[in-house]
């Protein structure tokens, strides 16, 4: 019965909308609270209700653990130490401090998030057209504007801050580039200066640290490179330039270059992590672990963490890996290092979880605490902004890039 | 796009739910660009773009995990600049790509691979190529339909160079404001994700235009709301869709990707806002008889 009755209600949408299309009408806001006939009721949606961690910071001074959410466009701040009480270790979501979210906020499609301890402030790169960088007060939460926003060319990934060379570095993935702006940019302003070009080596650029200590950056590539280095267009934003030459377009291999600090132009790389030994895939966050002397990768294709001596170079091993069913980490995206505290955080994209682990952690080790945006186990469909869809008729599935 | 991937749903999916496979890995040389990608139902293959490498990349449909495409087109004789979506004419055995900076559509043929030439390059001023996103293509009139800056352009299938369109949907009657993306076709019908996200960008590559002095709202809380739009390919001028998706029960607000399935009478949309995929049951959609069948493309009285 029940059935019968689903199946004449289906038929009624059929006919209504059936009524609807035999006539042409411009597509006019309906002014009624009565639905127009083309305002027609999905019979299923696939979507996530809950938030997805893309980057993760830690700021141990003042006890903060924050995520960038591209699934619901917020962030969320935590409180570090007390991130498994509340019943996360018990598969229970964690309650966060503040969740930053609404439509003033400005974040949308957001990726590489950072924190100025000093100033308590949380900065968060929209990757997608929203083209700009967001800078969000601590205290911030629910539906506020931003501190600041400014304006970043399109495909913003990561970030990393400089309180010596007061600055603010951004990786742009198509561009293969990345852009240095003085620390207080608001609005529109140019860089300060860029680091760019076939000498760079840069192929999609994500994750990006600054170490001061040794006045180093280390940036994590893709390998996706656009063959010939123009500095015009790119991605899905539109250009005023046509750019009519081919480009000769490569897949290299996924690597991390480290420039000096103040690097510009197109420089070579101090070293380079690149090979078939280093079990680089699809490197998304990176960090500089001070009390180990190493590097931390998000290694997003196998679901690890690797750790290189900051003075690796080549195509070398890694000195550890974090890998293992007993680890939690599921397709990671953003890595933080909290040196004061002896802990790496991870952020996964596969799971609705952040994971802290020992600094010195290796193998197939569990974390030490959790952090869960959603009851454990709960499903994840991944979706970030899906641009495309296809249909699959033989297996009867939906692909979707996401 | 925040992981680069391919995620496989089962059509029935509802909710909150794991996708049944994901293609992902840096073996899958895929980007985190995909605007377009297309089922080959005839050789079983998923044919994707890789925007950041310049690249298009053929896998078989069934591929999982770290899988290698079975073909990569890419090389300086392909003619790739920047291809972000793709569409196939599988009467015609073609493999069409969508260049958005290079403002251009590239046609290969299906079993193109390597650094291979492309049999066609439409591209130039007369084209009024511009933000390229849906091509569609009518194999019985020989007409392509592209999704372009704020229109429609209908070129003939063969056109190659610089041509101009022989046709064009466009016009407030249309409801198509900004940014156009994915495009289907079925019988005779461009069926269209008419996102109207506004967006404004203040760099060329990574240099700011002088002219650029506000940080624009941002694009997805664009009040005028997209909408899936259906209009005969044969259509000219400031046309109304024949029939259409959209309002606040549909739940788009900005819709993009679009696939169809007239089997089951389905169309599907992915909206970005929403973060989701929706599936519409719309078999009115689908006709039986091609609704244009007039051979030289004039639209059937």
């Amino acid at each position: 019965m029940i059935k019968k009755l689903a199946a004449a209600c289906a038929l009624g949408f059929v006919l209504l909308a059936t009524l609807a299309t035999l006539g042409r009408a411009a597509p006019q806001e309906s002014k009624s609270s009565k639905p127009a006939p083309e305002d027609i009721p999905p019979i299923r949606m696939i979507a996530d209700p809950y938030p997805a961690f893309n980057g993760i910071a830690v700021d141990a001074a003042n006890g903060v653990v924050a995520m960038s959410d591209p699934n619901r466009k917020s962030l969320l701040l935590y409180d570090r130490a007390r991130a498994s009480q509340g019943g996360a270790s018990r598969g229970e979501a964690s309650l966060p401090m503040r969740q930053i979210v609404g439509p003033d906020t400005f974040l949308g499609m957001i990726a590489g998030i950072i924190l100025d301890p000093r100033r308590q402030e949380i900065y968060t790169a929209n990757n997608d057209i929203e083209d700009t960088v967001v800078v969000m007060p601590y205290g911030a939460s629910g539906n506020v504007k931003p501190a600041r926003v400014f304006s970043v060319p399109h495909q913003a990934w990561g970030l990393a801050l400089s309180d010596v060379a007061d600055q603010i570095a951004v990786t742009v993935e198509v561009q293969n580039t990345i852009v240095f702006y003085r620390r207080q940019v608001k609005g529109v302003e140019a860089p300060v200066r860029i680091i760019r070009g076939p000498d760079s080596g840069l192929a999609d650029p994500h994750g990006i640290y600054w170490d001061e200590s040794h006045n180093e950056i280390g940036v994590a590539n893709h390998g996706n490179f656009r063959g010939v280095v123009k500095n015009t267009g790119g991605g899905c934003a539109p250009s005023f330039v046509v750019e009519d030459d081919a480009e000769a377009g490569e897949s290299r291999p996924p690597s991390i270059r480290i420039f000096a600090a103040g690097a510009k132009d197109d420089v070579r790389p101090l070293r380079v992590i690149q090979g078939a030994r280093t079990g680089l895939d699809w490197p998304m966050g990176i960090a500089y672990d001070p009390q180990h002397d190493a590097i931390v990768v998000a290694n997003n294709g196998d679901s690890s963490i690797l750790i290189f001596g900051r003075t690796s170079n080549g195509d070398v091993a890694p000195l550890g890996v974090i890998r293992g069913d007993r680890t939690g980490i599921s397709h990671p995206m953003g890595i933080a290092v909290d040196a004061q505290n002896g802990e790496m955080w991870v952020s996964n994209w596969g799971d609705h979880s952040a994971l802290a682990f020992a600094s010195g952690a290796r193998g197939n080790v569990a974390p030490k605490r959790i952090i869960r945006s959603a009851p454990a186990g709960m499903p994840t469909p991944g979706f970030g902004n899906p641009m495309a869809l296809a249909y699959d008729s033989k297996r009867d599935e939906l692909l979707v890039p996401n | 796009m925040t992981q680069p991937r391919i995620a496989a749903f089962a059509r029935l999916a509802n909710g909150d739910v794991a996708p049944n496979r994901l293609i992902t890995g840096q073996n899958t040389l895929l980007g985190r660009t995909i605007h377009g990608l297309a089922y080959d139902p005839t050789r079983d293959e998923i044919v994707v773009p890789n925007a950041l490498a310049d690249a298009v990349l053929v896998f078989r449909a069934a591929a999982a995990g770290s899988e290698h495409p079975l073909r990569v087109i890419q090389g300086p004789r392909t003619e790739l600049v920047t291809p972000h979506a793709v569409s196939l004419d599988l009467q015609n055995r073609e493999i069409l790509v969508a260049s958005l900076t290079g403002r251009r559509i590239n046609v290969f043929r299906w079993d193109a691979n390597g650094d291979a030439a492309p049999v066609r390059v439409i591209k130039g001023p007369k084209t009024e190529l511009g933000h390229v996103v849906g091509l569609a293509v009518d194999p019985d009139r020989n007409l392509l339909a592209v999704a372009n800056t704020r229109e429609i352009l209908i070129f003939n299938r063969r056109d190659d160079g610089d041509v101009a369109p022989r046709g064009r949907i466009a016009g407030p009657k249309t409801g198509i404001i900004d940014e156009p993306w994915q495009m289907e076709f079925y019988k005779g019908r461009i069926f269209l994700a008419a996102s109207n996200h506004f967006h404004q960008n203040l760099y060329d590559g990574v240099t700011l235009r002088p002219e650029a002095k506000v940080v624009p709202d941002d694009p997805w809380l664009n009040p005028i709301l997209g909408f899936m739009g259906i209009w005969n390919i044969t259509d000219n001028g400031d046309v109304a869709p024949l029939a259409m998706i959209r309002g606040s029960f549909s739940g788009l607000i900005h819709p993009v990707g679009l696939a169809l399935n007239p089997k089951d009478g389905e169309v599907y949309v992915s909206d970005s806002v929403r973060n989701g995929v929706l599936s519409f049951l719309v078999p009115q959609f689908f006709p039986q008889e091609n609704p244009t069948s007039n051979p030289d493309g004039r639209q059937a009285k």
